[in-house]
C-alpha cells in the first residue's frame, strides 16, 4: 500500500513529493467489473489512457496477488500526478465550506482516496491513499504541518520556494512511517 | 451516439435519414423541424383497433405524452444483443427525409428504392428493429407540382405548396408512433409464447432469432424486401417456429458508418452472433421476470406509465429472487425513469411541486441498480458481457449523476429539472448556466464560485457530491467498453466536471478522451493506408476524421480534412490552458504573405519580470509532450511547431535541456515537414523579444557630415579665432549643454551605414534566425535581410548595413524577425524615454508587489488568468502613450576627398624652434559631386594645455596675455585661405599649402580639411535650408620641434660710451650711434643648446632711428651676449594707461592680486612699452652652413623698472658737461674726453656745466641737485642741492654753470639729477645724467 503526498503552492506548484510506501496490506477490494480486463491497444496514446483509467495499476494488483506494493514510478507517477492536481478542483471548493484545515476524504478518483490540509497561507498538502486511516493522517498532516511552519520561519522561504531541506525530508519520512 | 439523458429508457428513438439527392441545409432545415416535435399526447396518436396490436395503444382519452428522440445515426451492430434488454437504446422508427425538386425531377419510386436500401444496408437484416418507418418526401420549390405521385406504401410527398406542413409533420410522426406501438404488441407476442420465452431466458442478453425464421434468406431476394414495409410481414406466429438457419448472420458489412477500427480485437470480441453456441439449451427454467420487465419496458416507451409500473415492480420481485441482478438493475432504472416521466406529465398538467427531497427516491432506485450491475459477475462469455455490464453500470453512475446535475441546476425539482432530465442532455448547459456564462465573456467557461454554491444551497446538493458520484464511472472497467462507448462515457463525464467548474479534472477526463480518439486514429492509419476510420470523433463535435482520398496504387496525395483536427486539437488546446500552458502563445498566421499586423513593443513581453512559476511542471511537460504527440500523430505539423514552441515559450524556465533540445528539434523538424508538404500555415516569430538595444554606429569620420550653418559662407572673417572661444557658459554645471550635445545622427544618402543589433536568447540552444532585417520608417532605405544563429544562453550583437535612398528623417523603429518556417515578425524598441521609464517601473513593482503573496490561487494564478486581471486595472494609463523611436537625419549625397598625397615622409615634420617651413597636401575627388567650399582648420598639441590653463583661470593677466598671443599669433599651423582655388571637380585634384611654424612643446599637430558640395542647385524655389553639410578629412601631423637657442638676462642700459669702446671691435659699428642721450642698450645673453653653431642676429626696427642689426656667432654650449642701441621712446600716457588686454573674449575675470593703484600703473607701463620693445626688436637665427632660418622668441623675457626708466624718453632730459677756461682766449672750452671720461686738470677751476631741457608737453618748473663723490675732494661754489631753474616752456632749455674745482687726483663721479616740486612721483621720469673724471697730476 502506498501513499503519495504533495506539498503544494498557491499556485498549484508541487514544493515537496513523497512517495511512502506502508507495509500495511491493501484492504481495498478490486471491483469485479476491473478485472479481467482486455489487453487492449498498442499505441501509445492507449498507454495514457489504460494508465488514466488506472486499469494498469489495477491490472497490476490483480495479477501479482500477494505483493501489493505499488511503485510510484514511470507512468503512473504522472498518474497521480494528474490525480492529486484533479483533486484540488474539489479541494478548492470545499475548503471554502468547511472550517477545518483537514479535510479528509474529500475526493476519490479510481482507487485512489484523497485527503487534504489546507494551511492558512494556502498551501495544500495532498495525500493519496488507498486505506481509511483518518486518525492517522490527521496526525500525520499535523506533524508535516508543523515541520512545514519551521520551514517557513525561514526568511527566505517563500509561498513559491521549492522545500529541499534533508532535515525536512527526513522527518515528513519518519512522521509518515510513525502514522501511516 | 446521442448526448446522454436520463429519460433515454422513456424515450421512442426514431432515426433522422436523408434519402437520396439531397441538399445538407436542406436536411438540415427539416431534421430541425422534424425534432421539434419531443414529446406527443398519446391522445393525438391514431388506434390501431386490430386485435392483436391494440396492446399498446393508448386507451381512449389517456393522459400522458409519447417522447421521442431523434438521433441521426443507428446503434452499431455491436449492441445487437441487447435488443430485448434495452430496446429504447435502438431507433424503433426511421423516417427517411428526401427532396423532391421539379427540375431533378427524380421518380418517387427512386426515392423510395433508395430508401429500402439504405434501410437494408444500416440493419442487418435478423435485427428486431426497426419496426416502422416512413420516407417524407418534400418539395423543394412551388412551381409545378409533380402530381405523378402514384401510390407507394410507405412515402408521403409534402408539396411545397401546402401550408402548416408541420401540423401534418405532426400528424405523420403520430403515425408512426402508431405503426411502433403496434408492433411492439407483435414483438411481446413472439415474447410470450414458451419457446420465445426461453429465448428470452437463455442468455443474459438474449436475442431472438427472427432471421432464421424467414422464409427465405434475405440476401435471395432483396427487392421484395425493399417494395415492403419489411417488419409487418415478417413476425408472425407461424414463421417464429421455424428452424433457424444461422448462416445469414456471418454476413459482415463493408461499409459501415459505425465508429472504430474495423478489426481492433475488441470489436472481433464483441461480436456477437458467431460464437454464440446452442442457446436454446440453458433456457430450461425459465421465470417470467425478464418477459414483465421487457413488457414494461415498452409500456413505458409506450407512455402508459401505469401499466409500466405494475409490470416493473412484478419483474423485480421475480428477477430478485432469481438473482438475475442485471436485468434487476435495469427494472430499477426503468422504475426511476417512470417516475420522472410521471412527475414530468403531473407537471406538465397541474403544474404544483411535490414535497421536499422528492428525487432521493429516485436517487435510491438508481443508487441500488448501479451497486447491482457493479457487483454483478457474469457467470457465462465473460468478454462480451464484461462490456456490456460495464456499459450500464457506467450509464447508470451517469443517469445517476446526470439526475443530480440536473436538479443542481435548474434549483431544485421543478419543470426545468423534468424537462432537463427529459430532453436535454449533459452536452448542453443548464440554463441557469448557460446564461451567467454568456454574459463573462470570452475566456473561461468556468461557473464563478458564488453562482454555483447558492445553486447548492438551494438544492442542498453540493458539486462534490455530484464530482463523486461521476468518479465512480471512472476506473478500469472502462477498457471493457468499446472505444465508442468509451468515449461517450468519458465525454459525459467530462461534460459534468465541465459544467460543475471543476476544470482540471474536466482536464483529465479530456486526456483520456483524447487517447481514445488517438488510438483510434493511429490503429486506423497502420492498418488500412486509405480511408481513415470514419467516425472516430464521435463524441466531440464536428470530429471527422474522414479521407476523402481515393486509393491508388502510386502516389495520390491524400487530402486531408483538417477539420476533424481542429477541433481534436481545440480539446489539445483546453487541456493545456487548464494546466496553465498556453500553447496558443505564438500564434499561427495563414500565410507568409500575411505579416503579423500588429507590432510588439508592450511590457508585458518584456522578459525581465520574474513570471512566478504556475502549475505542476512535471505534469505540464508531460502533458505538452503529449499533447506533441497528439499533433504529429494527426498530422498537423504547422501545431507540432506551434505547441513545441508555446511551451518552449512558455514554460522553458522549468525545462530540461534535453527538453528544450528536443522541442526545439521537433519544431524545426515539423516545420520544414510542412513547408515541404505545402501547408500554407506559417509559426508566429516565437521567441519573446529578441531584440535588447540597436544603435547606429556614426560613420566613419571621413564621412560623417557635419551641419554647419550657411551663414558661415557669407561671413568671411569671424571675430574672435575659435580657438580662443573658451567657457563662454557662466554657469559650472549646464544640464542643457549635454542635452544640446545629442543632435540626431547624421547619415548621407546613397551611402552605407551600420546598424548595430544586440539580441538575447534565454535559451540553452543555438537560436536559428533565418532573416533579421530592419524595420523602419521616413525615407527608404535599402537594406539585405541577414540570416543567423544566436549562440546559447547569450547576447549577441549584429551588424546590418543598410543604405538611405533619399534624403530626410529616418526612424528606425526596432527589427523584423524570422526564424526558419515561421512567419515575421516585427518588433518595436522605443526610445526609453523618463515617461516609459517610470511606467514600466510601476509596472514591475506592482508585479513584484504580487510576487511572494499568493493573492490569486489555484486556477486564478494561471499567468493568463493573472494578466487580464492585472491589465484591466491598467489600461486607461497606458492609452495615451505613444512610442518614440531611435531618429537620425539622412543629409543629401555629399562629395568625397581624399589625401591623394603630402609632402611629408612618414607624416612626420622636424623643425627648430621658430622654423617655418610649409606641407603641401595634395587632395582628390573621388566622388561625382563637385566640391566648391574647402576651409582647414588645425589642432596641434599645444592648443589644449594652453586652453585649459587659460579656462582655469588662475593665470596673473600678463600670463593670461602671453598664453593668448602664443595661440593666437603664433600657430603652429596656418593656412592662407584668400590663395588657391578652394572647388575641385569630380575626380579633380586639390592643393593646399599649410605652412608650420616650430614651437616648443609641440608634438603633433591634425590638419583637418572641412570640404562641401554647398552651392548644389536646387530642384525647387523653396527657401533654401538653413544649414549645410561639411565633410572633414583630417591629416595628422607628427611634428618634432628642437629647442635650440635660448634668450635670457635681458637688459637695458642708458647709453655710456664707454659700452661701445669695451666691445669687441668686430661688434663696435652697430653700437656707434650720434646722441647718446637718445639711446639706450638693449642687451640679452643668448644660449646654445644645440650641436651645431648658429648665427644670431638681431635688428632694430624703429620708426625714427635708421635700422641697424647685430649679428654674432653663438657657437654649440655657450652663450654670447647681444648688444643692441635702442633709440629711446616714449609712449603716449593715454595708451600706457589702457589695462592689459585680452585677446579672446573671456569673461572679465577681477583681478585676484591686491595691487595697488600704482603699481597697478607700474605693471601697464611695463606691458606696453615691452610690447613697443618687442615691436622694435626682432631676432633671428640662422644655421650656420645651412639653410634653416628662423625666428628667434623674446616674448618670454620680462622687462624691470629700471630697464623700463632706460627705455622711455625723459620728461626733462640734463646734460652735464665739464668746460674750462683756456688760457689764450679766456673762453670757456670742453675739457677733452677719454673714452667718454674728463680729464680735467688737478687744482683748477672747471665748470660744470648743466644743461635742462624740458622734453615734455607741457611747462614745468625744475630743480637740479647735485651728487659729487667723493665730495670731499672737491670744492665748488654755491649749493648743490634744489638748484632752482624755473619754469621751462616745451623743448625750452636752460644752462647753468657750475664752479668746481678737483683738490685731489684720481676718479670722480658728478651726478646731476632733476627734481619737479610739484609732482614729487614724477621723479623716476625726470633725466640724470653722470660724468665721470679722471684727474691726474
Amino acid at each position: 500500500m502506498s501513499h503519495h503526498l504533495f506539498l503544494l503552492s498557491p499556485s498549484d506548484t508541487p514544493l515537496y513529493e513523497l512517495t511512502h510506501l506502508s507495509s500495511k496490506p491493501s484492504q481495498a477490494t478490486p471491483s469485479p467489473l476491473a478485472s479481467n480486463l482486455p489487453s487492449w491497444s498498442t499505441s501509445a496514446f492507449a498507454g495514457t489512457l489504460t494508465a488514466l483509467s488506472g486499469a494498469s495499476s489495477a491490472a497490476q494488483s490483480y495479477h501479482t496477488q500477494g505483493g501489493n506494493v505499488r511503485m510510484g514510478g514511470g507512468k503512473d507517477r504522472h498518474v497521480i500526478q494528474m490525480v492529486a492536481n484533479a483533486s484540488l478542483d474539489v479541494i478548492e471548493d470545499v475548503m471554502r465550506k468547511e472550517n477545518l484545515m483537514y479535510l479528509k476524504s474529500v475526493d476519490k478518483f479510481n482507487e485512489w482516496t484523497v485527503s487534504a490540509f489546507v494551511t492558512p497561507g494556502n498551501m495544500k498538502f495532498v495525500l493519496l491513499h488507498e486505506a481509511r486511516n483518518d486518525d492517522g493522517i490527521r496526525s500525520f498532516f499535523l506533524d508535516v504541518w508543523e515541520l512545514y511552519v519551521k520551514t517557513m520561519l525561514n526568511p527566505f522561504h517563500t509561498a513559491h520556494t521549492p522545500i529541499r531541506s534533508a532535515v525536512f525530508d527526513a522527518r515528513v519520512r519518519a512522521s509518515a512511517k510513525k502514522y501511516l | 451516439m446521442d448526448p446522454l439523458e436520463f429519460g433515454s429508457l422513456a424515450r421512442i428513438r426514431i432515426l433522422l435519414l436523408p434519402v437520396g439527392n439531397i441538399k445538407r441545409s436542406f436536411f438540415e432545415q427539416w431534421a430541425a423541424e422534424v425534432r421539434t416535435f419531443e414529446s406527443i399526447r398519446l391522445g393525438d396518436i391514431p388506434a390501431d383497433t386490430r386485435d392483436d396490436r391494440a396492446r399498446f395503444m393508448p386507451s381512449p382519452l389517456a393522459s400522458g405524452h409519447i417522447h421521442l428522440s431523434y438521433p441521426s445515426h443507428p446503434l452499431p451492430s455491436s449492441h445487437q444483443t441487447l435488443s430485448l434488454f434495452r430496446p429504447s437504446d435502438f431507433p424503433l422508427g426511421v423516417i427517411g427525409i428526401a427532396s423532391s425538386s421539379s427540375s431533378q425531377n427524380e421518380s418517387m419510386s427512386s426515392i423510395l428504392a433508395q430508401f429500402n436500401a439504405m434501410l437494408s444496408d444500416l440493419f442487418p437484416p435478423g435485427a428486431l428493429f426497426p419496426l416502422a418507418n416512413n420516407c417524407l418526401v418534400f418539395e423543394e420549390s412551388d412551381g409545378s407540382t409533380n402530381l405523378n405521385l402514384g401510390n407507394y406504401p410507405g412515402l408521403v410527398v409534402i408539396p411545397g405548396m401546402m401550408g402548416n406542413k408541420r401540423l401534418y409533420v405532426g400528424t405523420l410522426i403520430a403515425d408512426l408512433c402508431s405503426n411502433i406501438l403496434a408492433e411492439f404488441a407483435t414483438v411481446v407476442q413472439s415474447l410470450e409464447s414458451p419457446l420465445g420465452n426461453e429465448y428470452l431466458n437463455a442468455t443474459l442478453f438474449p436475442t431472438l432469432p427472427p432471421v432464421s425464421e424467414m422464409p427465405k434468406p434475405i440476401e435471395n431476394e432483396p427487392p421484395v424486401r425493399s417494395s415492403l414495409p419489411p417488419l409487418p410481414s415478417q413476425h408472425s406466429q407461424p414463421e417464429l417456429l421455424r428452424v433457424r438457419t444461422p448462416t445469414t448472420l456471418s454476413v459482415k458489412r463493408n461499409s459501415s458508418i459505425g465508429p472504430g477500427p474495423p478489426s481492433s480485437p475488441f470489436r472481433q470480441s464483441s461480436l456477437p452472433a458467431p460464437t454464440k453456441k446452442k442457446p436454446l439449451t440453458i433456457g430450461a427454467v425459465s421465470s417470467h421476470g425478464r418477459l414483465f420487465k421487457v413488457l414494461a419496458d415498452f409500456f413505458l416507451l409506450a407512455g402508459r406509465t401505469m401499466d409500466a409500473s405494475v409490470w416493473y415492480s412484478e419483474a423485480i420481485i421475480l428477477l430478485k429472487s432469481s438473482q438475475d441482478s442485471v436485468w434487476h438493475a435495469s427494472a430499477l432504472e426503468g422504475l426511476a425513469t417512470m417516475q420522472v416521466v410521471d412527475a414530468w406529465s403531473s407537471n406538465q398538467m397541474n403544474g404544483t411541486p411535490e414535497g421536499t427531497e422528492p428525487w432521493t427516491e429516485v436517487i435510491e432506485k438508481v443508487v441500488q441498480a448501479a451497486v447491482l450491475y457493479c457487483r454483478s459477475a457474469p457467470p457465462a462469455e465473460p468478454e462480451a458481457n464484461f462490456s456490456f455490464v460495464s456499459w450500464f453500470y457506467t450509464r447508470s453512475i451517469l443517469r445517476h449523476a446526470s439526475l443530480l446535475l440536473a436538479v443542481w441546476a435548474s434549483k431544485g425539482w421543478g419543470p426545468m429539472t423534468f424537462a432537463m432530465l427529459l430532453h436535454g442532455s449533459t452536452a448542453t448547459l443548464p440554463p441557469t448556466l448557460s446564461q451567467e456564462s454568456e454574459s463573462t465573456s470570452n475566456g473561461s467557461k468556468r461557473v464563478s464560485y458564488n453562482s454555483a454554491e447558492r445553486l447548492s444551497s438551494i438544492t442542498g446538493i453540493t458539486r462534490s457530491a455530484i464530482s463523486s458520484v461521476v468518479a465512480q464511472a471512472h476506473g478500469p472497467w472502462l477498457l471493457h467498453l468499446g472505444s465508442r462507448e468509451r468515449i461517450f462515457i468519458l465525454e459525459n463525464v467530462a461534460a459534468i466536471y465541465s459544467i460543475l467548474g471543476y476544470l482540471r479534472k474536466e482536464a483529465y477526463i479530456l486526456r483520456e478522451v483524447l487517447g481514445c480518439i488517438m488510438d483510434l486514429v493511429v490503429c486506423g492509419r497502420e492498418e488500412s493506408g486509405g480511408p481513415m476510420v470514419a467516425g472516430a470523433g464521435l463524441g466531440i463535435q464536428g470530429v471527422d476524421l474522414g479521407d476523402s482520398a481515393n486509393r491508388g496504387s502510386v502516389g495520390i496525395r491524400t487530402v486531408e480534412n483538417v477539420k476533424g483536427n481542429e477541433s481534436i486539437l481545440r480539446v489539445v488546446k483546453h487541456i493545456c490552458r487548464v494546466h496553465g500552458i498556453d500553447l496558443e502563445a505564438v500564434r499561427l498566421v495563414a500565410s507568409e504573405t500575411a505579416e503579423s499586423g500588429e507590432a510588439v513593443n508592450d511590457g508585458s513581453e518584456e522578459p525581465e519580470t520574474v513570471e512566478e512559476a504556475h502549475g505542476w511542471p512535471e505534469l505540464q511537460i508531460g502533458i505538452v509532450r503529449e499533447a506533441i504527440a497528439v499533433a504529429e500523430a494527426l498530422p498537423d505539423y504547422p501545431a507540432v511547431a506551434q505547441f513545441c514552441l508555446s511551451s518552449l515559450k512558455t514554460l522553458h524556465v522549468v525545462m530540461s535541456h534535453g527538453d528544450q533540445h528536443h522541442f526545439y528539434s521537433t519544431a524545426a523538424r515539423a516545420l520544414s515537414t510542412a513547408r515541404r508538404r505545402g501547408d500554407s500555415r506559417r509559426v508566429d516569430y516565437w521567441s519573446g523579444k529578441p531584440i535588447v538595444s540597436i544603435e547606429i554606429l556614426p560613420l566613419p569620420l571621413v564621412r560623417l557630415p557635419i551641419e554647419k550653418p550657411i551663414s558661415l559662407l557669407s561671413q568671411k572673417q569671424e571675430g574672435i579665432n575659435p580657438i580662443l572661444v573658451g567657457k563662454t557658459d557662466p554657469f559650472l554645471y549646464n544640464p542643457r549643454r549635454s542635452l544640446a550635445g545629442q543632435s540626431s545622427t547624421l547619415l548621407v544618402q546613397n551611402e552605407p551605414f551600420d546598424v548595430v543589433i544586440t539580441l538575447r536568447n534565454p535559451y540553452i540552444f543555438d537560436l536559428e534566425l533565418s532573416k533579421l532585417s530592419l524595420s523602419t520608417a521616413g525615407v527608404a532605405i535599402e537594406s539585405k535581410p541577414m540570416a543567423l544563429v544566436v549562440p546559447a544562453n547569450s547576447f549577441h550583437p549584429v551588424t546590418i548595413a543598410a543604405q538611405a535612398l533619399e534624403a530626410g528623417t529616418l526612424t528606425i523603429r526596432g527589427c523584423c524577425v524570422q526564424a526558419p518556417g515561421g512567419a515575421t515578425r516585427e518588433f518595436l524598441l522605443p526610445l526609453s524615454t523618463d515617461d516609459e521609464e517610470s511606467r514600466q517601473a510601476r509596472r514591475r513593482s506592482a508585479i513584484d508587489c504580487e510576487t511572494g503573496r499568493s493573492k490569486h490561487a489555484g486556477l486564478d494564478s494561471r499567468p493568463f488568468s493573472k494578466k487580464r486581471k492585472r491589465s484591466s486595472a491598467t489600461a486607461t494609463s497606458t492609452a495615451q502613450h505613444t512610442p518614440k523611436f531611435l531618429q537620425c537625419q539622412v543629409v543629401l549625397e555629399q562629395p568625397l576627398l581624399r589625401i591623394r598625397r603630402t609632402s611629408l615622409t612618414h607624416g612626420a615634420v622636424m623643425l627648430y624652434n621658430g622654423e617655418k617651413s610649409t606641407i603641401r597636401i595634395t587632395l582628390e575627388n573621388v566622388s561625382s559631386l563637385p566640391v566648391d567650399f574647402v576651409r582647414l582648420t588645425f589642432d596641434d598639441s599645444t592648443i589644449a594645455p594652453a586652453q585649459q590653463a587659460l579656462a582655469e583661470g588662475d593665470l596673473s593677466v600678463y600670463d593670461t596675455y602671453e598664453t593668448e598671443f602664443d595661440l593666437i599669433h603664433k600657430p603652429v599651423f596656418t593656412w592662407e585661405s584668400s590663395s588657391g582655388k578652394h572647388a575641385a571637380e569630380p575626380g579633380e585634384k586639390l592643393v593646399v599649402t599649410v605652412d608650420c611654424f616650430g614651437k616648443v612643446g609641440c608634438t603633433h599637430g591634425i590638419i583637418h580639411v572641412s570640404y562641401s558640395y554647398c552651392h548644389r542647385p536646387r530642384p525647387t524655389l523653396d527657401k533654401p535650408p538653413d544649414t549645410f553639410h561639411t565633410r572633414q578629412l583630417s591629416y595628422p601631423v607628427l611634428v618634432t620641434v628642437y629647442q635650440m637657442l635660448e634668450c635670457f638676462n635681458l637688459d637695458i642700459l642708458p647709453y655710456s660710451p664707454d659700452t661701445a669702446f669695451l666691445s669687441p671691435e668686430e661688434h663696435r659699428a652697430p653700437l656707434l650711434i650720434g646722441d647718446v642721450d637718445d639711446w639706450c642698450i638693449f642687451s640679452v645673453e643668448v644660449r646654445n643648446t644645440y650641436g651645431i653653431p648658429f648665427e644670431v642676429t638681431f635688428e632694430r626696427d624703429q620708426p625714427d632711428a635708421s635700422a641697424g642689426q647685430t649679428t654674432t656667432l653663438v657657437p654649440p654650449g655657450s652663450t654670447s651676449r647681444i648688444l643692441l642701441p635702442i633709440k629711446k621712446f616714449a609712449l603716449p600716457d593715454d595708451e600706457i594707461r589702457q589695462p592689459i588686454p585680452t585677446l579672446s573674449d573671456r569673461q572679465f575675470v577681477v583681478s585676484k592680486s591686491g595691487l595697488s593703484a600704482e603699481q597697478e600703473q607700474l605693471q601697464r607701463e611695463l606691458f606696453w612699452y615691452r610690447e613697443a620693445l618687442l615691436g622694435y626688436v626682432r631676432g633671428k637665427w640662422k644655421e650656420t652652413g645651412g639653410t634653416r632660418t628662423g625666428e628667434l622668441s623674446l616674448r618670454q623675457l620680462r622687462i624691470t623698472q629700471p630697464m623700463l626708466n632706460s627705455t622711455r624718453v625723459e620728461q626733462a632730459r640734463l646734460h652735464l658737461a665739464l668746460w674750462c677756461h683756456e688760457e689764450s682766449t679766456d673762453e670757456l672750452k670742453p675739457i677733452p674726453t677719454r673714452a667718454g671720461v674728463y680729464q680735467p686738470p688737478l687744482n683748477e677751476l672747471v665748470y660744470l656745466r648743466t644743461k635742462v631741457t624740458n622734453l615734455s608737453k607741457t611747462p614745468r618748473t625744475f630743480t637740479v641737485n647735485f651728487v659729487l663723490d667723493p665730495p670731499q675732494h672737491i670744492l665748488f661754489e654755491g649749493v648743490l642741492s634744489d638748484i632752482p631753474v624755473g619754469r621751462l616752456a616745451s623743448d625750452e632749455a636752460y644752462e647753468f654753470d657750475t664752479p668746481v674745482t678737483f683738490v685731489a687726483c684720481g676718479r670722480f663721479e658728478l651726478t646731476a639729477f632733476i627734481t619737479d616740486p610739484s609732482s614729487v612721483a614724477d621723479r623716476d621720469r625726470l633725466g640724470r645724467s653722470l660724468v665721470k673724471a679722471a684727474v691726474q697730476p
